[in-house]
């Protein structure tokens, strides 16, 4: 009888032990169900994000046609003209400050501070009026980080040979208008064309023919070296020199308020 | 398993849960200073305070730095509120929560990092730290879940004093 017994507890042990171990099985499935959908929805959210913010905030430019290119380079024509320039310089030669703009065309943050910082206003305030100039030295930034980095010195090129026509800032302020989606290699010589030709002052052959002039690729290069030298780590690096010595503007876009305070320490 | 044997195991996974919840709360009241700082900054339009050689304005003025319009920071500040209020769920979906949130947080960082280095070519230590402590939040998070066992005990259903009878047994067979 007590064997019975015995027997009866043991197999009533065996069956709650399998119970248990049953419940225990389906509760990690269910654990790992969970844990692997939301590792999924982790991942499409993230991916989600991701394709948000690499077209976000960048207008959907490029290079411009039509009313739209018209407005545009009307725009830099009013902004520029009647002011001096000699190369890669805007000003007058003889400005007691020179600001130092190191840029990369494709950076997206030079286009910021261009297009929406205080850079159209120090032109139109202080370089139209001959207190400041601005010479553009070319770093590589955001190129460098591209699917085709080579393309740094074509494109530096194709703005210093604008400069032979005293074209350099149309050419650099309508890159920056018309800048394309990052790292997707847009910059291709019917892009560097385009821009070309949206410069009605422009002469299309002149300009080819001033891109084959070895010494501007030399430039960029010298320019580059010249840039590490100084210290220069990122784009844009703003440097302005003056009678009181040079100083550099600390924010990566500075507003013309900010701008103005950083000559008034070398002016 | 004996009552005995079951509560000690309990304690210890309780003091292990609770050793979790802590370091997970520190954490995320860290990343809620670090994200907040960076929201007062950008709408007080300060500067950010950054080390010698640090790029934070570079970043912080970058096209990464917003999504969408909204600033990442805020994103940042609503994931770690987030994970801090996944850890009063006090039950699977509560640590489910907090691990899914603090995995897109740790993934979306990675990206950044990513964006930092190659496409901006400057650090903001700021951003950094929140990605670290996001690394860290998504490995307490994944420990939590993962570790959260149930205690095997007898079931209730058995009577009480046949319980006794089979744990009394147990007990004396060890």
């Amino acid at each position: 009888m007590a064997s019975r017994t015995k027997q009866k507890e043991e197999a009533r042990a065996r069956r709650l032990a399998e119970e248990r171990a049953r419940a225990e099985r389906a509760r990690r499935q269910r654990r790992y169900q969970m844990v692997g959908g939301t590792i999924v929805g982790a991942i499409i959210l993230v991916v989600a994000l991701i394709v948000i913010s690499s077209g976000g905030g960048k207008k959907e430019t490029g290079l411009q046609t039509g009313t739209t290119a018209n407005a545009t380079i009307t725009g830099i024509n009013q902004l520029l003209n009647g002011i001096p320039q000699s190369g890669n310089t805007l000003g007058n030669p003889k400005a007691p400050v020179t600001m130092t703009y190191y840029g990369d065309y494709e950076c997206p943050v030079c286009q910021d501070f261009t297009l929406n910082g205080g850079f159209s206003q120090l032109v139109s305030n202080d370089v139209r009026s001959g207190k400041v100039k601005v010479v553009y030295s070319p770093f590589c930034t955001a190129t460098c980080g591209s699917p085709d980095p080579g393309v740094f010195d074509t494109q530096q090129v194709a703005g210093f040979a604008a400069g032979e026509q005293k074209l350099f800032w149309q050419y650099t302020e309508l890159f920056y208008h018309e800048q394309g989606t990052e790292d997707s290699g847009y910059v291709t010589e019917a892009y560097l064309d385009g821009l070309a030709k949206q410069i009605p002052t422009l002469n299309y052959a002149d300009w080819l023919t001033a891109r084959k002039n070895p010494n501007y690729t030399a430039t960029v290069g010298s320019d580059e070296s010249a840039a590490q030298h100084l210290g220069v780590s990122g784009t844009p690096t703003l440097v302005f020199s003056g009678p009181k010595g040079q100083a550099a503007a600390s924010e990566a876009v500075p507003t013309y308020a900010q701008l103005e305070q950083v000559i008034k320490q070398v002016a | 398993m004996s009552t005995v044997e079951a509560n000690g195991s309990l304690q210890r996974a309780g003091t292990a849960e609770r050793r979790l919840r802590i370091a997970i709360c520190v954490l995320c009241l860290i990343g809620i200073g670090v994200a907040g700082y960076l929201v007062y900054v950008h709408y007080a339009k300060i500067k950010i305070i950054c080390g010698a050689n640090g790029g934070c304005e570079t970043v912080q003025s970058s096209v990464y730095s917003k999504l969408a319009g909204v600033p990442v920071a805020v994103l940042g500040l609503a994931g770690y509120i987030g994970i801090l209020f996944s850890l009063m769920i006090r039950n699977e979906l509560g640590r489910v929560a907090g691990f899914g949130i603090a995995l897109v947080g740790f993934l979306f960082s990675m990206y950044l990092t990513y964006r930092e280095a190659f496409t901006i070519h400057a650090y903001c230590y700021w951003c950094l730290s929140s990605a670290t402590l996001m690394t860290l939040l998504v490995i307490l998070t994944t420990v939590r879940l993962l570790r959260a066992e149930p205690i095997t005990r007898t079931p209730k259903t058995v009577p009480r004093a046949e319980r006794r009878r089979i744990e009394r047994r147990q007990a004396a067979r060890r």
